[in-house]
């Protein structure tokens, strides 16, 4: 081992150990092991710098140094959550319309 | 690095850190919470609550871990301690033996 990096989110510090040279997929590999979240979900940012690592470059590339603090984003279904979100409001349109219609027309 | 291989350390507030066995064991407390027979919650799940020990104090302590594995393979660097760290930190390793 080279060196480590703290990788954070909410409540809880990963310590990975690693090396200069590895990507930064690598990390989200090792990462993937530790919390089973798919390599593609993860978003890992440089607090020093707040720059976004990108999976194909090494970690001396992108000035990721010894006792670096990272933070990890997780990419949730963002698109399915929006799709019940507009759903759901039009079921709540339609259901005003059904029982009032005219206070509804005049708010819409 | 296997999930079988870390263990998480628990601070008063709750903070979680999860750092390689191997560098848990740099503190004698640690080994022996998760290496005494007798099928202890400790080792089984691997996860060690501190309710006395800050989540400042609990980071340091595992930075410390971790430069103490590089330090014995032959990477001399200093080890930075914040002055007002420094009492809090000598009660936690007295307990820890570190």
């Amino acid at each position: 081992m080279a060196m480590y990096i703290r990788v954070k989110r909410s409540k809880t510090t990963y310590f990975i150990q690693c090396d200069p040279t590895e990507t930064t997929l690598d990390i989200k590999q090792k990462l993937h092991t530790l919390i089973d979240q798919p390599v593609n979900d993860q978003r890992l940012i440089l607090m020093n710098t707040g720059d976004i690592l990108e999976d194909s470059k090494t970690l001396a590339d992108q000035k990721v140094e010894n006792d670096a603090v990272v933070a990890l984003t997780l990419r949730k279904g963002c698109f399915f959550l929006l799709v019940f979100f507009f759903c759901s409001f039009h079921f709540l349109e339609m259901f005003l319309i059904a029982h009032h219609p005219f206070p509804v027309i005049l708010i819409c | 690095m296997k999930k079988e291989d870390t263990v998480k350390l628990i601070s008063a507030e709750g903070m979680e850190f999860v750092i390689d066995k191997e560098a848990a064991m740099v503190s004698q407390t640690i080994r022996n919470m998760l290496t005494s027979p007798g099928g202890f919650a400790e080792a089984e799940h691997g996860e060690v609550t501190f309710p006395e020990i800050s989540a400042v104090i609990l980071e340091k302590i595992c930075q410390y871990f971790y430069w103490s594995l590089q330090y014995s393979r032959g990477k001399e660097t200093e080890f930075h301690i914040e002055p007002e760290l420094t009492l809090e930190l000598m009660m936690a390793a007295n307990y820890l033996h570190t």
